[in-house]
């Protein structure tokens, strides 16, 4: 045994040994959490995560970013079998990757994918410097620096040592293009082939360094995602996206109150992020100047982990680490999970810290009148049931009790739909469509009560138990083939979120049904010149069930020509009022996110009609037009009044 | 020591009432019942002196549709005990009857205070908390807005009109008619209304109350010597009425 | 008919709901009738003259009664009712009616009806007229005499005080072992806004859903150059403080502009302001009561309401 070869295994386990150590803070609270049953379905988990990585699907839709990641990330992969080498053969030697073509194309491979690391290293160090964006605030940047400057280090190193060894030899190698340069500049600058092999031993023990080094910091940078997100990937949620997990009957308190309560999998979320800020970019609350950041959120959860695991946590997780108000001001739209690119669940984790609030009766007065109201009257109106269907009273024909009779498409009107004046209109006139379309529907009258989507992402689990068991047990005594409504918070409630009491309708939203209408002519449209509209894909329709396609048919089978805004489809921007935030009180506001997307539509230049396929959507984009003072440049206007127009 | 507070449940009033065919009552069958206002927040007096001098609490309840979810409710509110007092009466109105079928549960109960709501929207007869207190021999106080114990004893907060109010000290036990509690009535979740739904109800026979002598002749429908003049159209139409109006009286400017 | 009325006493002062009283009581008296007042103070000199149009004063004086003192005025009441064998005993609807009303009936064995506006002579007995369901209905009570009455303040004008009437005194009953005490007398606070002499109000109910609501009334208050106050239910929920309260147990009121947004109209809070001169409510519900008692209404939405005021004042 040489004693380089000593050294060498000295310094490597060193180098490994600190690098567990500091890691080991950071393993060590997952162990000790609660389980998280997400070892199911291998095939799939795996399948999703070589998708996801190998695709970059989610990163890429922040493009500029999504490039630079794909560099780095792609020139990791290749750099590893350098590393491979360069400690394979120092740890055992005569270790050598030459046989699988470690001196022809995995060399050649090495060098130009050195040079696209280099150049993402310099793209995103361009963009943290200059571009400068909005995303990173709340984001540790001396941490990504210090990143920038490791990884140049080992790729620096990598390439240095490779060509001292080449000028060491005199020459270039056609396979090693970038290092052949560089060693025909040393060359050129008179480095002579001893001082090259001497240079290349030092810029080899440079590399260990800096490799070592690498691993020493990454357990307390944000960098860990390197280990973590494929396994984050991996643990991702599988259930449907509309169903929020079910309270455990077997623990003794509701929701999370203390970081002991987070599964390993939710710990595991704090550890993958990346303080990247797309959560943030396209969170409304945060848009709102309210005090909720998805990315902060974490970070917060992330270091307050650490600090408990450290013994220097003071106070409560929520009223310390976490506020209150925090935790109030998501309208869980999900635009944040659903653009994070290791799939952390923010607001997931959200819902639980408010189911264990809500148990501690600590919510603002007017929610808890809300909540009042749902739990004596069934909605959160506090009108009596018996007024639910008095938008019927005037329609010129009787609508249908599904409960006294067969229908075929039984209507869950909700309460908005059925309550509120504006919406009662949208209402209205959908019976009347669907009335001459000969459509065979019917409504549940009283027995209907709130569906329970947003009481459930209050954190209401008790009352959400006793509304929907109560529509379960008014729907079992009916006979119908599908459920309609116009409603999206309704549709999720009753397509994905009443599976946790194992009930499977199939449910319809009043776009789909309407394109169905038309496309089996029993709704016949004249397509007039329309003008040039844009549409807001609602975030219980759209980004929970997928519902984007039927709204658009409508909007070009009515004769209108769709101008999309930036933000639709999936990366909707959402109205606010979701998350039971509609009975919540808004002053702490600075700008609604109703009228910031109004504001959006007008910016398009060309719209005069700014389309909605949601009853609270109406609600809250008619006001925030008026807030705007915009009423003479666009008008508010449900997809059913475009297809009524349209309707002879 | 011991607190019983006195529950009742009254038509809601925020509906449509109508009188029934006998004239002397209001349809009870399509209307919905809730918790007497006042007697909520006797409740969350209660509770709070419970957390706040380890007091014990009974909620009392007289049978009826809807008491043995009242009472449950009270549980999750955070009462130690329930009591349902069961009777035979068809008809019970009225605050001489209530406090006679009352009495003997509640001496049977031996809580040493008696806390209710002050008024409820039809204790024409008179209110429940003077009335019982004067059956029991024990001094009362209405009107209260506060209550804590010192020594033993109560000291209640006493609301006049005019801003006026006074501060009562009373030993020895009493019947107190709760306006408003310390804090607004807490929230309760669901979860917990749901658990309490298994809590076990004691049941106490009623006392013999005497014949009720005097009830409702009949109702009707208050005669309005006047109606608003009622203003039409949207917001924007009633605020440009109402700003006429307020104009022509002289009533803008300084 | 013999005719008790009970005097209330608060800051040595006897309230003006009692002068109510009497004109009821000596209507329903007649020319034979009588009417008494019994006046339970520590000092009664200047009481007497406060109650004029009875035929005769009933005084009793015990340094216990000072201040008033729920069980110490039962005792009183009881002892007066007693010897005097009255057909009636009349008491406001307040604090005082509330603990001694229903207390006195059922010590007596006596008939009571409570939250009346009027009441007659009927066939032997007496016909109440009473508030039932926030005022929604009303309700016909008979009663047979002896009995209990508590007025609603407001039902009747307040006699405007003929000469004093002769006083007798009658012996105080045992007040010296009371269970009751009262510990301190809290008066308004004279610095706190007196809302009583504001010529303009705005005043807002349980409709307006939240404290941080309150603002956009209170905004609209400002351009009206109005105070801005509250039912019972908004004091009760902390959203105003309680020198803004209006209503039987708040202020009474009697500006030239009252704006009542989100109030129902229960009789509790007519009492506090029925007297304006010129009343606008705004309730979403068209059956509330206070619409019986305005001069103007509508049924939209109050916070659309603020906006359009808001909007058409600021213009």
């Amino acid at each position: 045994m040489t004693a380089k070869l000593l050294v060498m295994w000295v310094v490597v386990a060193a180098g490994l040994g600190a690098a567990a150590y500091r890691a080991s803070p950071y393993v060590k609270p997952l162990l000790a959490a609660p389980a998280s049953n997400r070892w199911d379905r291998p095939r799939e988990r795996l399948a999703g995560v070589l998708a996801d990585l190998g695709l970059h699907r989610r990163l890429l839709r922040f493009r500029y970013s999504g490039v630079l990641h794909a560099m780095i990330f792609s020139g990791f992969l290749v750099l590893f079998s350098a590393i491979v080498q360069s400690f394979g053969s120092g740890l055992f030697p005569g270790f050598t990757l030459a046989p699988i073509g470690g001196q022809t194309w995995i060399a050649f491979l090495q060098d130009v994918f050195a040079l696209v690391v280099t150049v993402g290293v310099g793209l995103a160090a361009w963009q943290r410097q200059f571009i400068r964006p909005k995303r990173f605030q709340g984001s540790n940047a001396a941490d990504a620096w210090i990143i920038y400057a490791l990884v140049l280090a080992v790729v620096a190193t990598m390439l240095l040592e490779f060509a001292f060894r080449l000028a060491a030899l005199g020459h270039g190698s056609p396979w090693r293009p970038v290092s052949s340069a560089i060693a025909r500049a040393m060359l050129a600058l008179g480095v002579g082939e001893d001082a090259a092999a001497a240079g290349a031993e030092v810029a080899y023990w440079l590399h260990v360094a800096a490799v070592l080094g690498f691993l020493i910091y990454i357990p307390g940078s944000k960098h860990r995602h390197i280990f973590t997100a494929a396994p984050n990937l991996y643990f991702r949620n599988l259930r449907p996206k509309g169903q929020l997990a079910a309270i455990d009957p077997a623990s003794p308190s509701a929701g999370v109150s203390e970081m002991a309560q987070f599964d390993w999998k939710a710990k595991l979320d704090l550890l993958s992020c990346t303080e990247c800020g797309r959560c943030q970019s396209v969170c409304p609350a945060y848009a709102s100047g309210l005090p909720l950041s998805p990315k902060t959120l974490i970070m917060d959860l992330r270091d307050r982990m650490m600090a408990e695991e450290r013994g220097q946590a003071a106070g409560p997780l929520i009223g310390g680490a976490i506020a209150d108000e925090t935790l109030w001001s998501c309208t869980t739209c999900r635009a944040c999970m659903d653009i994070c690119p290791v799939h952390i669940e923010q607001m997931t984790k959200i819902v639980d810290m408010r189911r264990a609030v809500v148990e501690t009766g600590a919510i603002e007065p007017m929610l808890q009148t809300a909540l009042g109201n749902l739990q004596q009257y069934g909605n959160s109106f506090g009108k009596p049931a018996r007024q639910r269907a008095r938008w019927t009273k005037d329609l010129g024909f009787p609508i249908k009790n599904a409960l006294k009779e067969p229908v075929d498409v039984l209507w869950f009107v909700g309460d908005f739909a059925s309550y509120d004046p504006r919406a009662q209109k949208i209402t209205a006139r959908v019976a009347g469509l669907l009335h001459a379309a000969g459509v065979d529907f019917g409504i549940l009258f009283e027995a209907e009560r709130n569906a329970g989507n947003d009481v459930r992402r209050v954190g209401e689990e008790g009352v959400f138990e006793t509304l929907a068991r109560s529509n379960i047990e008014q729907l079992e005594k009916c006979s119908f083939r599908r459920i309609m409504t116009t409603d999206p918070h309704t549709l999720n409630a009753l397509r994905q979120e009443y599976g946790v009491f194992d009930c499977r309708y199939e449910v319809l939203h009043y776009t789909q049904l309407l394109d169905e209408l038309i496309r089996e002519n029993r709704l016949k449209l004249e397509k007039a010149d329309g003008d040039r509209v844009t549409y807001h894909d609602p975030c219980y329709l759209g980004r929970y069930n997928g519902g984007f396609d039927a709204p658009r048919s409508l909007i070009a089978a009515s004769g209108h020509a769709l101008h999309e805004m930036g933000r639709c489809r999936e990366n909707s921007f959402c109205c606010g009022a979701g998350g039971g935030r509609i009975w919540m009180d808004d002053s702490a506001m600075k700008e609604r996110p109703s009228e910031n997307r109004i504001k959006e539509a007008l910016a398009l230049g060309d719209v005069g009609t700014f389309v909605v396929a949601c009853p609270k959507d109406l609600v809250m984009y008619s006001a925030a037009v008026q807030n705007l003072g915009a009423q003479d440049k666009i008008a508010v206007r449900d997809i059913s009044e475009l297809v009524a127009l349209a309707s002879s | 020591m011991h607190v019983a507070v006195v529950l009742r449940l009254i038509p809601d009033i925020s509906e449509d009432l109508e009188i029934d065919g006998s004239g002397t009552d209001i349809d009870r069958e399509w209307i919905g019942f809730k918790l007497n206002e006042f007697d909520d927040q006797a409740l969350e007096e209660a509770v709070l002196l419970k957390e706040r001098h380890g007091a014990k609490v009974t909620a009392v309840m007289l049978n009826g549709e809807g008491a043995d979810r009242a009472l449950q409710t009270a549980v999750a509110r955070g009462v130690d005990e329930v009591v349902r007092v069961d009777h035979d009466d068809e008809r019970v109105f009225g605050a001489p009857q209530i406090a006679g079928m009352l009495a003997g549960p509640l001496a049977e109960v031996g809580a040493t205070l008696v806390l209710t709501g002050v008024q409820t929207p039809e204790d024409v007869l008179g209110q429940l908390a003077p009335t019982l207190a004067a059956k029991l021999g024990w001094p009362t106080a209405n009107a209260v807005s506060g209550v804590i114990l010192r020594d033993g004893e109560v000291i209640a907060q006493q609301e006049y009109s005019g801003g006026l109010s006074a501060t009562l000290r009373i030993s020895g036990p009493a019947v107190l008619g709760v306006q408003a509690a310390s804090q607004p009535p807490r929230y309760v979740s669901g979860t917990k209304l749901r658990q309490a739904q298994s809590t076990a109800i004691r049941s106490l026979p009623a006392s013999a109350s005497d014949a009720v002598k005097t009830g409702i002749s009949s109702l009707g429908v208050p005669s309005r010597s006047s109606h608003a003049e009622m203003l039409a159209g949207d917001a924007d139409a009633v605020a440009a009425s109402v700003l006429g109006v307020l104009r022509e009286r002289g009533l803008l400017g300084a | 008919m013999r005719a008790l009325v009970y005097s209330e006493i608060h800051q040595n002062a006897v309230s003006p709901t009692t002068r109510e009283l009497v004109t009821t009581a000596r209507r329903l008296a007649g020319g034979e009738g009588r009417v008494e007042a019994l006046v339970a103070h520590a000092a009664l000199e200047i009481m007497a003259k406060d109650v004029g149009g009875v035929d005769e004063t009933l005084a009793i004086r015990h340094p216990a009664l000072a201040q008033y003192n729920p069980e110490a005025q039962l005792a009183c009441l009881v002892a007066a009712a007693t010897e005097r064998k009255p057909d009636v005993v009349l008491l406001a609807y307040t604090s005082a009616g509330l603990d001694l009303g229903p207390a006195l009936a059922a010590r007596l064995g006596w008939p009571l009806a409570s939250y009346c506006t009027a009441v007659q002579v009927s066939d032997g007995g007496l016909a109440a007229t009473s508030q039932i369901y926030g005022g929604k209905l009303d309700a016909l009570i008979n009663l047979g005499l002896p009995a209990v009455l508590m007025m609603t303040p407001g039902s009747a004008q307040e006699d405007d005080g003929a000469a004093p009437a002769a006083l007798t005194e009658l012996p105080p009953p045992p007040l010296d072992d009371l269970r009751t005490t009262v510990l301190q007398v809290d008066a308004p606070d004279p610095d706190a806004i007196d809302i009583t002499k504001a010529a303009r109000i705005v005043s807002v109910g349980r409709g307006i859903g939240d404290k941080d609501k309150i603002e956009e009334a209170a905004a609209l208050a400002a351009l009206l150059n109005a105070e801005i106050a509250g039912s019972r239910p908004v004091i009760d929920a902390g959203w105003l403080p309680k020198e803004r309260q209006v209503g039987k147990s708040g202020r009474k009121v009697k500006p030239r502009l009252y704006v009542a947004l989100g109030i129902s109209g229960a009789p509790e809070h007519l009492e506090g302001m029925g007297a304006s001169d010129l009343v606008i409510a705004i309730n979403t519900d068209a059956k509330a009561p206070i619409f019986s008692h305005a001069h103007y209404g509508a049924t939209v939405d109050l916070f659309d309401f603020l906006e359009a005021m808001k909007t058409q004042l600021g213009s």
